[in-house]
């Protein structure tokens, strides 16, 4: 009799599981974004800018979030608040490692690392170019005297500099979407293997348990 | 309602964790042999429901199904709500793993709370006195977890008011459609498995 109560117990045991798993299918399968509770930042370089993002798990966008900026010694350098679509830029200190850490409200936190070598060789270039595009044709002439003095070679390898970095530049522009994206897709989405196999761990879970429980019964 | 790692101070943070050691032993110790696989089963609703984001309100929320586990389990709502927890933190990585304590009691001790409170209303003869104490329990366990997490983050934020009012407000959506979800739950488990309630 106990025995029979027991597989019937089983069987519903076994039923609701399975509908379960099928609940889960369904929402997943329904393509409304079944994600939760965890906020995500992310960030990618763009010359000396760095630009972040901010969202929730559910790809709703942190508005008004603090986000702070602290280097690998772990002072702070800067902070501010992300905007409606959760983003949040600012001029990179120099080449360094950085730490952004979100803070979201209600016990949300978030922190996104970029290492120092993330930043382009050229910046300091980038930035000594920059600030010396207004006098770009005294530049030139300059340079077409200086290689008057020195020789082809010096004229030929400053234009390779200046090539280099228009080449990153326009680079920058269109691995801009590529570094998102990437940078986006490192964030952890959960996946349905990770659903059913967390249903697995508690199933495991529960026989472990009924494995001793039964022994001690047996013994006891 | 996960609390994510590094907000909380270790005070906040050993005391959850003394509370949740304590209250989990008392429910694993508390568990019949026969009871397990409910338990299991709960445990791995909670593990899920937290998947299910709810679209409405200010803030990115999502079910927590404390109530429905409250009610069916009573103490034995700890060891489930702390097993769902941990996977939810190892494989999708919300709260965290020194959190765990914290988020457990934040989101256990309510069920158990509602336990007490609902457990006589749900085997009333009367059906609509179950509906509405299985409504209730939905209901007064996400709202009791908003305040116990706004109370845990006073260290942490700045007033308690202003950020219960937050978390109370953001959750109001979900304690609606948990306490449907419990009442319906209650209602098809009296018709179909009228033991598991008792009464």
């Amino acid at each position: 009799m106990k025995g029979e109560k027991q597989s019937n117990r089983l069987l519903v045991f076994c039923k609701i599981s399975l509908n379960l798993i099928f609940v889960f299918l369904i929402i997943h399968i329904s393509g409304s974004k079944a994600s939760a509770h965890k906020v995500n930042i992310f960030a990618y370089i763009e010359g000396d800018t760095v630009f972040t993002e901010s969202y929730f798990n559910d790809g709703r966008k942190c508005i008004d979030s603090k986000v702070e900026v602290f280097d690998n010694t772990g002072d702070k350098l800067l902070e501010g608040l992300t905007n409606k679509d959760g983003e949040f830029s600012f001029k990179s200190p120099g080449k360094i490692d950085l730490r952004l850490v979100l803070t979201a409200g209600m016990g949300h936190k978030a922190q996104y690392e970029i290492k120092a070598d993330e930043f382009s060789d050229s910046e300091e270039e980038d930035k000594e170019h920059t600030s010396l595009q207004p006098l770009e044709e005294d530049r030139i002439d300059k340079r077409q005297k200086e290689g008057k003095q020195t020789g082809h070679n010096e004229t030929l390898t400053v234009d390779m500099k200046q090539m280099q970095s228009m080449i990153e530049a326009s680079l920058d522009k269109k691995l801009k979407p590529l570094l998102k994206l990437i940078a986006k897709s490192q964030q952890n989405r959960v996946s349905f293997s990770e659903v059913v196999g967390g249903i697995g761990y508690i199933l495991g879970i529960m026989g472990i348990i009924l494995y001793f429980k039964a022994k001690k019964d047996k013994n006891g | 309602m996960h609390i994510s790692e590094g907000v909380l101070s270790a005070p906040v943070l050993i005391t959850g964790a003394a509370l949740t050691a304590t209250a989990v032993g008392f429910g694993l110790k508390k568990m019949d042999y026969d009871r397990i696989p409910q338990v299991a089963i709960l445990s791995s609703v909670f593990f899920v429901a937290s998947l299910i984001h709810i679209p409405i309100g200010p803030a990115s929320t999502h079910l927590i199904m404390n109530g429905l586990t409250g009610l069916l389990l009573g103490l034995s709502a700890f060891p489930a709500i702390l097993v769902g927890l941990i996977l939810q933190a190892i494989l999708f990585q919300f709260g965290g793993i020194t959190t765990l304590g914290i988020n457990t009691f934040n989101m256990a001790f309510p069920a158990l709370i509602c336990f007490y409170l609902f457990r006589n209303g749900i085997r009333h003869k009367n059906p609509v006195v179950i509906s509405v104490c299985a409504f209730g329990s939905g209901f007064t366990a996400v709202f009791l977890s908003s305040i116990f997490v706004a109370a845990s983050l006073i260290f942490s934020e700045e007033s308690f008011i202003n950020i219960a009012k937050l978390v109370v407000i953001a959750h109001l959506p979900v304690m609606i459609i948990e306490g449907i979800f419990t009442a319906s739950c209650i209602g098809f488990l009296k018709k179909v498995r009228p033991e598991i309630i008792g009464g």
